[in-house]
């Protein structure tokens, strides 16, 4: 039987896991059929504890019954300890069961909540840059962060719907057998009961999911309020957007309160209803008494389930609506899941030789093995694109596809937008596996990326682009990812860097600790250690994009000149149109629109060519701020 | 120099490949051993559990980085005012709730009754239709008492929940600008979300549903005792074992939480890393690594798991004890009373109806109070926000002129470290200043003394003969502003988001700064022209319209010096060429200090201040710093090459 945290490998099988089944996701309800029948062994089992928890509640009022009648009524002492015997070994299993049947839901919960998350890290980690090109971010991390709950909320309640469906047909053949005028009256009731607060829900829910809306647009805009703090108390505006969250605060407040009071009113006629059928059971039992149809016994053993049959049936509510939320989580995971990434490798994959010539047909560039070659360009745009298809990395040219749907639509408009959306998924999809299986333009030694397996280039042609980013960890993870540096190498890593004064002011040297996407450094120094990390990489071929934008002249200067130094004899790429690296390039390569309009040494450019001349020395003569 | 940097890193380099794994091995269940070695072996690992759960708590108490976290007096005292101004609805909510509770406990005595006069009288029985009555008006009266006490728990709750949330952003909004602009606002954001969701949550329902509970079980008891001392005594003394287990319980469980919730939220930390970086991920080969990190997060998290499952489960024994046994008590008890003649039918059914009914508000007040030390942890966390101490009192002072001059600045971050080594700078009116110097050199310190942000260790930066830090923020940021390259935009309407150095600004000064910097004719495009809402998840700016956004809101400021910190990152250089002129027309007739990382704008300016090891080693005129042939000249010289 499974038990948390479940194994899971599926979809990356970079890990040496042997890979565990995919999900089905050919559609929502298929995967959540997967997901229980992960699991067969565990839910059943659970059901069945369950049912002997309700035991108690299940049998109690029968055996309290039969002790008034035979014990108290008729006096039997005997009888009378016998059937406190029959309870108290009744409630003592319950009692066990309780503790066996919770032990085991927590179980088949998290298997199923740590499985979901397990899964989409792993379905990022098999997706890479292709995944944020389809998905938007934030969807995917909500299938994480809320999505992956509903599903562990599912195996609760299956279990707990069967365990309660056990109780109801049992208390149904007790009552039904005492007398079948009130059995019936017991067995109808509690549905009805439940039913009539029915129309009752369904403007409630409207309320409470307004209430929700307003209170995460109050979220966003607190966090919205934090994340602009230094510019309030910089420049000002605390009282404008103080105003703007205390309106929007009383705004949920009454959306709250609207809530509130249907609440009220449902549970008001709640008490109303189970009221006065508990006065309708007892008065037609007292009748029954009366005639002699009936034991006092019986009368109470009806008492203490007409107390007990609006639990069962709340469940069976339960189940619908929690069964109906998951299928809405699941519709959102398996848009995630179904995603397979483009690239195939190739029948006979060619191994890359990362000290030859890299050519890029789009351009016309070809970059020189061995030395430091510097890329110019007016619009940085194109460098970066040029550095995209050195890398093989598809562009960001796609607009993400929602997971989710809108807030509002329903029925007939929510699914054509979803059969919409799935079609824009398959598009953008299709699009990526035509554009990868097709020729890819950029040759390392004459061989057509896309003719060599894609781990190959990457491990050949390292892109450290401008979204680089850090990850929570040591200094030392931070530069060395992969734990394969010495410390030697680490140290010459952050000197090429200039990123030393990072670890001078980390009290804890390496073992420092570095926030979440390296927030709590600035960008300087964000920026050097991105690229300190990137050189310790040590990969054939680098391609870096404008490493240096956010640091200060003094030390883009060292930069330039040791990265030039240490690089030498590998290929280097960079992208920048900043002097203090054109200094120290070994060849400069100018782009117009795209393609390679002028190459050769800076100086020669500088002093040749008039376009090459107003690229550089744009800021120069152009924008002067200061004057 | 650079060497001593790296001084300790011997020390500090560890070789990972000896890492302990996320989860310690003690935490693994054994193999297989006797049913004894394995129960013992489970309570060592809960006890193993347990420490780990309290060294989070304690954590979360007191954060070794980020803001203080407040004691739980604070937080009595925070919602005790509260409640005090709010004294009539509290009192109201308590009384309904106590009619609605009281009138729900007639119901089980009048049935009892009901069963009593068949029981006693027979077939002979009278009345009984008008009892019947009786009970169901009860039952209408119980019903409206019901909608009653809720309706007004939930305005109370609301209320209480909209109050507290509000103080905390005033609290925010409050906050010493040193600390803002030193400090990582991670911790913020966790608190402003997380932290004031679970003190809503606990407000919003935890507040008015334990005193409805504690008001049930309590007159519940109430009436159990009058309906039989005889029955109600064994049964409140089988109620009452359970203490100690509750207790215990109660003590130890907000911990397991809060560590359960702890981890997560590093769950949800570390996948949105990977998700954001996936790139980065799939660039430097990251992704089994990345995979990994999950499945330990998941792994520590599971352990929290177990710790409150076996917390929950110690508990259930002895609830299901304290709730169940009861009956059987009562049966016993009632029949042996009964015979004697102590108790009559109708009061072992009233009893019975109350044990079983005592179950539920019991352990709802168990789970609120449970939810509510829950909410009182984050809370602590929120009001603690509140105790960073302020970092200037202002004086009446105001300036006599505009010239800005600095004298003998020294600054530390950390004691003994100091930054700048006495500065002395004088700016000249209207004059362009560029800063340059290699990071770390102090100029960015530099730029915040010299705009007021933090107060110096020693010496003096004066605006008009008065200390910069002396000045009412209103005042200072009209005088001077530093400007860095956050470009943030607020979610609100076009005109909040400029008008914020002076709140009450006329729509025609919002549209002349918009102008001047160049945005008002998109501006007027927009649908709702200076009332579009823009920011996250409203109306999207284009980089460079955001940037106009910033510019503008500069013009309205109107400070007459400028401290430009990385500024040119400010100008995002694929929006460079369209914001020039709405950057001149900001710097137009304003004394500017440039903190440059790009040599043109030194070359551009009036005078260059070279920063060196904090302290300014050249200042002069670019042809004079060239003349000097030192430190700047250099620099130039292998820009120009």
């Amino acid at each position: 039987m499974q038990d948390y945290p479940p194994r899971i490998a599926t979809f990356f099988t970079g890990t040496d896991d042997a890979p565990t089944p995919d999900p089905d996701t050919r559609s929502p309800l298929a995967f959540l059929r997967w997901i229980l029948g992960q699991q067969k062994a565990l839910i059943a089992l659970s059901s069945l504890c369950y049912a002997l928890w309700f035991l108690p509640m299940t049998l109690g009022p029968w055996i309290f019954g039969r002790a008034v009648d035979e014990g108290i009524v008729g006096g039997d002492e005997a009888a009378l300890l016998g059937w406190a015997a029959l309870l108290l070994a009744v409630v003592v299993v319950g009692g066990v069961f309780g503790i066996v049947s919770h032990t085991l839901v927590v179980r088949s919960w998290l298997v199923a909540l740590y499985g979901a998350l397990e899964m989409v890290t792993r379905k990022v980690a098999q997706m890479g840059h292709v995944l944020p090109r389809r998905s938007p971010t934030g969807e995917v991390l909500s299938v994480a962060s809320s999505d992956s709950d509903e599903f562990g909320a599912l195996t609760e309640i299956l279990a707990r719907t069967v365990g309660q469906l056990v109780s109801y047909l049992t208390v149904a053949f007790i009552v039904l057998t005492m007398s079948w005028q009130l059995g019936l009256l017991t067995l109808v009731a509690a549905p009805v009961l439940v039913g009539a607060a029915l129309p009752l829900l369904r403007p409630l829910h409207r309320r409470q999911q307004l209430e929700r809306s307003r209170t995460s647009d109050l979220t966003s805009l607190a966090t919205d309020i934090v994340a602009g703090l230094r510019i309030l108390r910089g420049i000002g505006g605390e009282q404008t957007f103080g105003a703007n969250y205390a309106r929007q605060s009383q705004s949920a407040r009454r959306a709250g309160v609207a809530a509130g009071i249907w609440q009220a009113v449902v549970e008001a006629v709640g008490v109303l209803l189970s009221g006065i059928f508990l006065v309708a059971l007892v008065w037609l039992g007292t009748r029954q008494v009366l005639d002699g149809t009936l034991s006092v016994g019986q009368l109470i053993t009806f008492l203490g389930y007409g107390l007990f049959m609006v639990g069962p049936i709340r469940t069976f509510f339960e189940f619908a609506q929690k069964s109906t939320r998951s299928l809405v989580s699941a519709r959102k995971a398996v848009a995630i899941f179904d995603q397979q990434p483009p690239w195939r490798d190739p029948a006979e994959p060619v191994v890359l030789d990362g000290t030859a010539p890299l050519h890029d047909a789009a351009s016309g560039l070809t970059v020189q093995p061995g030395v430091l070659t510097v890329v110019v360009s007016a619009v940085p745009e194109q460098s970066a694109a040029l550095a995209d298809r050195l890398g093989r990395y598809l562009p960001a040219d796609t607009e993400p596809v929602p997971l989710a749907d809108d807030e509002g639509a329903k029925g007939r408009a929510a699914r054509r937008s979803r059969a919409e959306r799935a079609a824009e998924r398959a598009r953008i999809a299709a699009l990526d596996e035509e554009r990868v299986r097709r020729e890819w333009g950029v040759t390392l030694g004459g061989v057509d990326l896309s003719r060599a397996r894609l781990d190959d280039v990457r491990r050949h042609v390292l892109v450290s682009d401008t979204t680089s980013q850090l990850f929570a960890g040591t200094l030392q993870d931070a530069v060395d990812p992969h734990a394969r540096l010495t410390r030697e190498q680490a140290e010459e890593a952050l000197r090429i860097a200039s990123a030393e004064d990072v670890y001078d002011a980390l009290p804890e040297g390496w073992q420092g600790q570095l926030d979440e996407r390296g927030r709590g450094l600035s960008g300087g120094q964000r920026q050097r250690v991105v690229l300190a990390r990137a050189i310790a990489a040590d990969a054939p071929v680098l391609v870096l994009v404008e490493p240096t934008s956010a640091v200060d002249a003094h030390t883009e200067a060292r930069i330039a000149a040791r990265v030039a130094e240490a690089r030498r004899g590998r290929t280097t790429v960079v992208t920048t149109v900043s002097p203090l690296w054109l200094h120290h390039a070994d060849r400069v390569v100018l782009l117009h629109d795209g393609t390679v309009v002028a190459e050769g040494r800076h100086a020669d450019l500088l002093s040749d060519h008039e376009g090459y001349r107003r690229v550089v020395t744009r800021e120069l003569d152009e924008e002067e701020p200061a004057r | 120099m650079t060497t001593d940097l790296l001084a300790t890193s011997a020390d500090t380099w560890r070789d990972r490949a000896a890492d302990p794994p996320a989860v310690p091995p003690e935490l693994e269940p054994p193999g297989r051993v006797g049913l004894r070695a394995r129960n013992r072996a489970l309570w060592q690992r809960h006890d193993l559990r347990r420490q780990r759960a309290e060294a989070v708590y304690d954590a979360s108490r007191n954060p070794v980085r980020g803001w203080p976290v407040s004691g739980n007096r604070a937080v009595l005292a925070f919602f005790a005012d509260l409640v005090r101004e709010r004294k009539r609805s509290f009192v109201l909510m308590v009384v309904l709730n106590a009619l609605a509770a009281g009138s729900a406990l007639v119901v089980p005595r009048l049935l009892g009754s009901l069963v009593n006069r068949v029981d006693t009288q027979g077939a002979a029985a009278t009345g009984l239709d008008a009892l019947a009555l009786a009970v169901i008006g009860v039952v209408v009266l119980q019903a409206l008492f019901t909608f009653g006490a809720q309706r007004t728990s939930t305005h109370f709750g609301q209320d209480l929940l909209a109050s507290a949330r509000e103080h905390v952003v005033r609290t925010i909004l409050r906050l010493p600008v040193g600390r803002v602009e030193g400090a990582s606002t991670g911790d913020l954001v966790t608190r402003v979300t997380r932290d004031v969701g679970t003190m809503a949550r606990s407000v919003q329902w935890g507040v008015p549903r334990l005193l409805i509970s504690l008001m049930t079980v309590v007159l519940s008891v109430v009436a159990m005792l009058l309906n039989s001392l005889v029955l109600a005594m064994p049964a409140l003394v089988v109620f009452a074992l359970c203490t100690p287990a509750v207790r215990t319980y109660l003590r130890r469980a907000p911990k397991a939480y809060i560590t359960e919730g702890a981890t997560y939220s590093r769950i949800n930390t570390t996948l949105t890393e990977t998700v954001e970086g996936s790139r980065t991920v799939e660039a430097l080969g990251l992704s089994q690594a990345r995979v990994r990190a999950g499945s330990d997060d998941i792994a520590v998290s599971a352990q929290a798991e177990r710790y409150g499952m076996t917390l929950r489960n110690v508990l259930f024994a002895a609830l299901n004890a304290a709730f169940q046994l009861p009956q059987v008590v009562t049966l016993v008890v009632g029949a042996y009373g009964y015979s004697r003649g102590w108790v009559d039918l109708g009061q072992i059914t009233a009893a019975l109806l109350y044990v079983v009914a005592l179950a539920e508000p019991l352990d709802a007040v168990i789970g609120e109070v449970d939810r509510l030390q829950v909410g009182a942890a984050s809370t602590s966390r929120l009001l603690g926000i509140a105790e960073v101490p302020p970092d200037r009192e202002p004086g009446d002072r105001l300036p006599d002129g505009v010239e800005l001059a600095a004298e003998d600045l020294r600054f530390a971050y950390r004691e003994g470290h100091d930054v700048l080594h006495g500065v002395d700078l004088r700016l000249r009116t209207g004059e362009r200043l560029a800063v340059v110097g290699p990071s770390g050199s102090g100029k960015s310190t530099l730029g915040r003394l010299l705009s007021g942000i933090n107060r110096p260790r020693t010496g003096s930066a004066r605006v008009g003969g008065v200390d910069l830090v002396d000045l009412p923020l209103e005042v200072l940021r009209t005088e001077v502003a530093l400007v860095t390259q956050e470009h943030h935009v607020f979610i609100g309407s076009v005109r909040d988001n400029v008008v914020l150095a002076r709140e009450d600004s006329p729509d025609d000064a919002v549209r002349q700064a918009l102008a001047a910097v160049g945005g008002l004719s998109w501006v007027e495009r927009l649908p709702e022209g200076l009332d579009t809402m823009i920011g996250s998840g409203r109306f999207s700016l284009t980089p460079a319209q955001a940037q106009q956004v910033a510019l503008a809101r500069l013009i309205i400021a109107d400070p007459h010096t400028l401290v430009l910190d990385e500024a040119t990152s400010l100008i995002d250089p694929r929006t460079a060429r369209t914001l020039e002129g709405s950057m001149n027309s900001l710097l137009e007739g304003r004394t500017v200090v440039a903190i440059a990382h790009r040599l043109h704008t030194a070359h551009d300016a009036d005078r260059i201040a070279v920063v060196l090891d904090g302290r300014i080693v050249e200042l002069g005129s670019h042809d004079e710093l060239l003349d000097l042939d030192g430190e700047y000249a250099d620099l130039w010289h292998a820009w120009t090459s």
